[in-house]
């Protein structure tokens, strides 16, 4: 189990968005925790996903019009998590994998 | 003060919208009420799917935003099959319902259904506008989200009563996204990356897809294909993307692709991916896709990267930045000379170009029919094998020539379309294939051709079955035809004929002279140059099939060439 916390402008349809995200790929909402936080919100999501699906989640999540911010408590995250890689460190990472 | 309609429609043209497409119904009637003077012209189809459709042919030919409007309850829910359409195909779409008014929302009024819910998983963004001031910033969103970084469909829905409600009017506003979180734009670093990489492979090859036209840089990825010399291949939304003339290209792949692109791909060491989403009809078993290569992805959406398989490079941004900034860089290095491994793969297979079997007749005359286009054609295909065989022939190098419903597969798809397209396109030969049952579906929009007389020049490529699915009971379902039997359908030649619209009908008999007979020859001519609509119905095989096919759950390498002996 994972979980995933989710910063978002609290417009019309965004949560339904972020937790469709989830359901599509037949997830279970273990839990659901949306409340404000600071100008925004926040809404924690604990699922039980494999490796390929935390990628997926973070990249759809993101994609989300009024989507500010993912995270995620896991100890080890997956490659590709944020919604591109990070201009230092990831574009390097890549790099040094692509020539391998 | 102005009523909410009349803003509606001066938002609209504030974004530069010429044409709708629409049905009128009652909660979205203020609107139409107002469409006399606004500047917005409205057409008229004879289904809300046939508006969205043709909305969608509209925004694909141009590249601008299509705009389909419809009434609430059933009116909308008949834009659901577009919407997602569009979704799947990275459409800028826009779609305006009516909505009941704003105190029985909720209630399970007349023609009330809750639009926004429905296709939430669908849009990439959608209001429900619950005050006549919010309309413009709606508006204004709503095009900035369909247009900006992968286009996308759009839902507003508008509560009648805010459609009659008044307010002073100070004009559109423009929209100013909220910042995002910061994009890598996989600066410098990822074009030397690139360049090691094409150094170190003797078997580099390269994808285009849709978001190559998509972008805008159809001349710059082409220059940058033109120095690569790779062996070269497209998805099928990609067709002219790349000249077919161009020695490297390989045509089509994936699953009904040419057999040259599918070994290309399987054989590759290194596979460089222009604006293609890697889907399964692309990859077929994703666990054997492309099983000796890395990956470079070049792509603006980060949510299509590694849905399928990992790539080892993505480089995100749009093409238009990108693909100069890789090709300035390949200029100042050397590459090893790739001549031997694409004479290989541009030799694998050319028979493959003569076309065999109960589909040579079929094959044969749209041949003919695409050799004798006007230079400015648009090609609209519906769903089905003859989809398939009109991409494998397709030979234009126009990027938004070739039109199809591909990853939602919506059938009904085409003849809508072409009615948007042709508007978009007044001058064009517009040419619309359709399969005997995908034309059935949306066959009403006959009248939408009738009554504005467009020139577009449909086929029905007539097998009597629902041949794709056909096709799979035959090879895959030991021949069980289950409810694929379209054998007592309606005389398509009478039916056009009662819509006002010249038809005849072609036997495939007469494609088995080749080269065909000036008769022949002459009647496709005429029916090409037209000035008005005309329907060609083209008596086919039954059970012609659609070759070389990747079984679903096979790898690209074990397509099948031809039917079996006992299939």
């Amino acid at each position: 189990m994972q979980a995933f916390m989710i910063g978002y402008r609290n417009t019309q349809g965004t949560l339904m968005r972020i937790l469709n995200a989830a359901s599509r790929r037949a997830l279970d909402l273990s839990s659901v925790q949306a409340e404000a936080a600071e100008h925004d919100h926040q809404v924690t999501l604990v699922l039980d996903v494999n490796q390929k699906q935390v990628g997926q989640l973070y990249r759809e999540w993101h994609s989300i019009a009024d989507v500010i911010a993912v995270s995620s408590a896991a100890t080890r995250t997956a490659p590709w998590t944020a919604p591109h890689p990070p201009l230092g460190v990831g574009v390097e990472e890549s790099r040094a994998a692509a020539r391998a | 003060m102005l009523k909410g309609a009349d803003i509606v429609l001066k938002c609209l043209r504030a974004e530069g919208v010429e044409l709708v497409f629409g049905y009128p119904g009652g909660a979205i009637m203020p609107l139409y009420d107002a469409l006399e003077g606004s500047g917005v012209r409205h057409i008229l189809t004879r289904h809300e799917q046939g508006a969205v459709f043709a909305a969608e042919g509209y925004a694909r030919v141009t590249g601008e935003v299509g705009v389909a409007m419809a009434t609430s309850g059933p009116g909308a829910t008949n834009l659901v099959t577009g919407i997602a359409d569009a979704k799947m195909d990275s459409v800028p779409l826009v779609c305006i319902t009516g909505q009941v008014r704003s105190a029985l929302i909720g209630t399970d009024a007349f023609q009330e259904t809750d639009v926004f819910g429905v296709t939430l998983s669908l849009t990439k963004w959608s209001r429900l506008v619950r005050t006549i001031d919010e309309i413009p910033e709606v508006i204004a969103e709503g095009f900035h989200w369909a247009r900006s970084g992968r286009p996308g469909p759009v839902v507003i829905d508008i509560p009648t009563d805010m459609l009659k409600a008044k307010k002073e009017f100070s004009g559109p506003v423009k929209f100013t996204p909220q910042p995002r979180p910061a994009e890598a734009k996989a600066e410098g670093g990822f074009t030397d990356t690139i360049v090691t990489m094409l150094q170190q492979s003797s078997k580099p090859v390269a994808l285009v897809g849709a978001g190559a036209k998509l972008s805008g840089a159809i001349p710059q990825l082409r220059r940058l294909l033109d120095d690569l010399k790779v062996p070269t291949f497209a998805t099928v939304h990609g067709l002219g993307a790349v000249p077919p003339q161009a020695p490297y290209y390989l045509g089509m792949v994936g699953m009904h692709g040419t057999r040259a692109a599918n070994m290309a791909l399987h054989e590759t060491d290194l596979l460089l991916v222009f604006g293609a989403r890697l889907d399964d009809r692309v990859t077929g078993d994703a666990t054997r896709f492309a099983p000796y290569a890395k990956i470079v992805h070049f792509e603006i959406d980060p949510g299509q990267l590694d849905r399928v398989r990992p790539c080892d490079l993505p480089v995100i941004g749009n093409l238009a930045a990108t693909v100069p900034a890789l090709q300035a860089e390949l200029r100042r290095h050397s590459l090893p000379d790739f001549s031997a491994w694409r004479a290989l793969a541009c030799g694998h297979e050319r028979a493959e170009l003569d076309p065999r079997g109960l589909a040579e007749p079929t094959i044969r005359f749209l041949d003919e029919l695409f050799s004798r286009l006007p230079a400015d054609n648009v090609v609209i295909a519906d769903v089905g094998q003859h989809q398939m065989w009109a991409a494998q022939r397709y030979r234009s190098s126009s990027p938004r020539g070739f039109i199809t419903s591909g990853g939602l597969g919506a059938m009904g798809f085409a003849l809508p379309a072409a009615v948007g397209v042709q508007l978009a396109k007044p001058d064009t030969c517009v040419l619309c294939v359709s399969g005997d049952g995908g034309f059935q579906m949306n066959i009403q929009e006959l009248a939408t051709v009738h009554r504005l007389g467009l020139p577009i020049k449909m086929v029905i490529i007539d097998n009597k079955y629902l041949g794709m699915v056909r096709q799979w009971q035959q090879l895959f379902y030991q021949r069980n035809y289950a409810e694929t039997d379209l054998s007592d359908n309606p005389d398509f030649v009478e039916i056009a004929k009662a819509y006002k619209i010249h038809s005849f009908r072609l036997n495939e008999n007469v494609m088995r002279e080749f080269p065909v007979s000036n008769q022949t020859g002459d009647e496709i001519d005429r029916f090409l140059q037209s000035p008005e609509p005309e329907l060609l119905v083209f008596d086919c095989a039954p059970e012609a099939n659609v070759f070389p096919m990747v079984p679903a759950g096979a790898a690209l390498s074990e397509m099948l060439l031809e039917e079996e002996p006992s299939q």
